[in-house]
């Protein structure tokens, strides 16, 4: 996303956003398939540190209807959410290591956006 | 919360110690046959697909009067039109116009949802219009036909009935047993979880280039956890499976396991979801004779639906704030697989609730994404000619009884 919006207290998060927050799964995969392990660690550098942070501030939002100024912050999170395994468990490799075809795996639920 | 009645006592026949396990279903290899032959399928087709009660739909997928699912079975040769009729009861049909055959309701890909908010569903070819439950309604330029009994020209239903939510079809014309029936002890060792809470599900399906039973015993053991998911889970302590469990053509078992060394970030999100009263660990709504003592390392029940239905019930206390999730295997052909795999949540009801749900659906599609690793590999393996048969231990007993069960399928 071209000019992300984020809560003050995490504005220099915006240009890790304009990269890794998307809508939907199977664009934030799309992001995460083509992340080198440098991306994943600077991501991960990034906001561990401050999870506990964003998450306090989403759990004073509902799921549902949270208002502008936070989704993007949202999006960054779930995009966190997805990328975090491959900091930890993966090595820095943007696929799961011995693993089936990821981009064979269809999400069928028509991928709603968030 | 236990509606059934049903207590662990009532169910003490169906359990099993490994010992009984060897004494009743033995210990030798088990021939691949099933799997190689292309004739066998033929066979299942005939006799297992077209006769057994088949999972296709959950009533909360269709929560509103004139919802509707189609399934495209290609193993019945069916596109199966499932919904929600005006009275609210959920039916299956045929998706066959009675006029020329055409599909009432267009499709893409294997599962198409939509909503008919007129109750009605209409075909495209030449406008006959059919009710949600079932009745031909109307026929443009009817008195055109010499001859046309529309009483007789409803849409063609398939038996359809509802166990927890989870709404079967049977293609027999009379079906041996009720869904009641056929479900058995399964029925009553599975039934009052409340299923339907969780209406959060991440969905996901790929097609297989492998025989439907090679996916699905690859999901039939807790044997393959250490090795296959070392990457996913790393450092998982102590895999216990064990609570085995015969019930006629249905088995079951039940994974218990001391965790896993938790990743920092996996630490801070389950704690959005241990922590609340929906998504925490809820080992007291398992059913009586699922983990009876229980256990507080209960991971999940792991069972065969007889045949291609699995429900992994984990009641929150494996994979964090995971309700269930469940596997389905539905042959394409011989040699392709359509895989089904959805996890199973209640609904988030704040932001970081739902970006946690999404952490643990990540953590545990890439667990799937290893298992998945190994099934064509697995089948091409066996087309190979080189191995007649499969070496199984005591913790793949669901495949040496699932097997044994479509042996006596197919000799019937
Ligand atoms: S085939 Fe359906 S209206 Fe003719
Ligand atoms: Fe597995």
């Amino acid at each position: 996303m071209t000019h992300p919006i984020l809560p003050a207290p995490f504005a220099d998060l915006a240009p890790l956003a304009a990269h890794w927050a998307r809508p939907s799964e199977n664009e934030r995969s799309e992001i995460r398939w083509s992340a080198s392990p440098a991306e994943f660690k600077a991501l991960y550098e990034a906001m561990m540190p401050r999870l506990d942070d964003i998450l306090r501030l989403l759990s004073d939002h509902p799921a549902s209807g949270m208002p502008e100024e936070v989704h993007d912050l949202f999006l960054l999170a779930c995009a966190f959410a997805e990328a975090s395994p491959h900091h930890e468990l993966y090595g820095g490799s943007s696929a799961v290591p011995y693993s089936f075809d990821a981009r064979r795996f269809v999400r069928t639920d028509g991928d709603a956006a968030l | 919360m236990m509606t059934t009645g049903i207590t662990a006592e009532d169910l003490a026949h169906i359990s099993r110690s490994s010992e009984d396990i060897r004494a009743e279903l033995g210990v030798d290899p088990v021939s691949v046959r099933a799997i190689s032959d292309p004739a066998i399928y033929e066979l299942e087709r005939e006799k297992i697909f077209r006769k057994t009660w088949l999972k296709v739909a959950t009533s909360w997928e269709l929560p509103n009067v004139g919802d509707y699912k189609v399934k495209e079975l290609p193993v019945a040769d069916a596109s199966v039109l499932i919904v929600r009729g005006k009275d609210g009861q959920i039916r299956a049909f045929h998706n066959v116009c009675t006029h020329r055959g055409n599909k009432v309701v267009p499709t893409t890909g294997f599962e198409t949802f939509g909503r008919s908010r007129a109750n009605v569903v209409t075909c495209r070819f030449h406008g006959w219009v059919f009710s949600t439950d079932g009745p031909l309604r109307s026929v443009p330029m009817k008195e055109k036909f010499g001859k046309l009994d529309t009483a007789c020209l409803g849409l063609r239903e398939i038996h359809c009935d509802i166990w927890e939510g989870f709404v079967f079809i049977n293609f027999d014309a009379e079906p041996a047993q009720s869904l009641t029936e056929y479900l058995g002890d399964f029925g009553k060792l599975f039934g009052g979880y409340p299923y339907a809470e969780s209406t959060t599900a991440f969905r996901y399906s790929t097609v297989l280039n492998c025989n439907w039973k090679v996916a699905h015993y690859a999901f039939s053991e807790g044997y393959h956890v250490p090795t296959i998911h070392a990457g996913s889970l790393p450092g998982f302590k102590g895999v216990d499976h064990t609570d085995f469990k015969l019930m006629g053509p249905h088995a079951s078992s039940t994974i218990y396991g001391a965790g896993m060394d938790t990743a920092p970030s996996t630490l801070a999100f389950a704690s959005m979801l241990s922590t609340t009263e929906r998504h925490r660990p809820r080992p007291d709504q398992l059913p009586p004779a699922i983990n009876p003592e229980r256990r507080a390392d209960f991971q999940f029940e792991l069972p065969n639906l007889f045949p291609n239905f699995i429900i992994h019930l984990a009641s929150g206390c494996g994979y964090p704030g995971m309700s269930f999730f469940t596997h389905q295997f539905w042959p394409l052909d011989h040699g392709r697989t359509l895989w089904e795999g959805i996890n199973y949540f209640r609904p988030a009801q704040t932001a970081a609730e739902q970006v946690a749900q999404q952490h643990v659906n990540a953590l545990h599609r890439n667990a799937w994404l290893e298992d998945t690793a190994t099934m064509e590999d697995t089948f091409t393996g066996i087309m190979s000619g080189s191995i007649d048969e499969m070496q199984l231990m005591d913790q793949e007993f669901l495949i040496r009884h699932a097997a044994r069960t479509l042996d006596t399928f197919l000799a019937a």
